[in-house]
């Protein structure tokens, strides 16, 4: 059998884990979010944002792509927590992702932590 | 301007025509990535053409064929070490992109869409569309490149 070439420009695949904390749900986002895939990052959330958790915690650290939708779907999570008076907060973003989050100006929505822990923490506070 | 008097035209042009939906929209995506990751283009580039490219095919399926997968997508793109010349043609009636409103000011910066012209226009050297509204012109130029 022959062999299947790698292409150069393979996506590294999508993939969510849910972590429940006491009044929290840490989501840890890793590989590329491209068109095709985002709808699946928007169910995530809005599902989580059901259960009426106060706080939404969104580790970026190992995203290495995403695009508008994408975006989108963290927004309507933002929409979503704020109508039953929750936060989203978004973690290590890399610097790629951070560039598109300052030009989008999504950093005036979502506050951006260099860590988990602090990111839960300020829940607390 | 026919596109093959177009003095950004420095390479053969190439087009694809693939269905409207966003799995076949990837194989352009694909085609061109892989031919500017050969001409030596940085990280930095490859990120803002794969975004810019995703932005256009997204509106081309969603909302210039209006998510009809009846419809095709045409693609045309030149890739030379210098620049990279992509055009996204959809078969819908076109937009006026002056009137899309300004997704980073206060009253739209919490719409969950609205978002890809503007990262278009923000990753690319320059974005024009045709006169119908119903192709986008995007140019990179590679920073990088030295003659």
């Amino acid at each position: 059998m022959a062999a299947v070439e790698q292409s150069p420009t393979r996506e590294r695949p999508f993939a969510i884990r849910v972590e429940r904390r006491s009044r929290a749900a840490l989501v840890v986002l890793d590989g590329s979010c491209p068109m095709d895939v985002s709808p699946r990052l928007s169910d995530e959330l809005l599902k989580l944002a059901d259960e009426g958790l106060p706080l939404l915690v969104i580790d970026l650290a190992g995203l290495d792509f995403i695009d508008s939708s994408g975006l989108g779907a963290f927004v309507s999570a933002y929409l979503k927590f704020r109508r039953r008076h929750g936060i989203v907060r978004l973690v290590r973003p890399q610097p790629q992702i951070w560039e598109l989050l300052e030009t989008t100006r999504l950093t005036l929505l979502f506050p951006v932590f260099g860590s988990v822990d602090d990111a839960l923490a300020a829940a607390q506070d | 301007m026919d596109v093959m008097h177009d003095p950004n035209l420095d390479g053969p042009l190439n087009e694809l025509v693939v269905g409207s939906n966003l799995t076949a929209a990837k194989a352009p995506e694909q085609a061109i990535l892989g031919e500017v990751q050969r001409c030596g283009y940085g990280e930095e580039a490859v990120f803002a053409i794969k975004l810019s490219l995703e932005e256009a095919m997204t509106n081309a399926v969603r909302h210039g064929n209006r998510n009809d997968h009846s419809k095709s997508i045409r693609v045309r793109y030149a890739v030379s070490p210098r620049r990279v010349l992509i055009m996204v043609a959809d078969e819908g009636p076109g937009f006026a992109p002056e009137a899309v409103p300004d997704p980073t000011e206060p009253e739209y910066i919490e719409r969950p869409n609205g978002r890809g012209i503007m990262l278009i226009r923000a990753y690319m050297t320059s974005v024009s569309y045709n006169d119908r509204g119903n192709e986008v012109r995007m140019l990179k130029e590679n920073d990088q490149w030295r003659p």
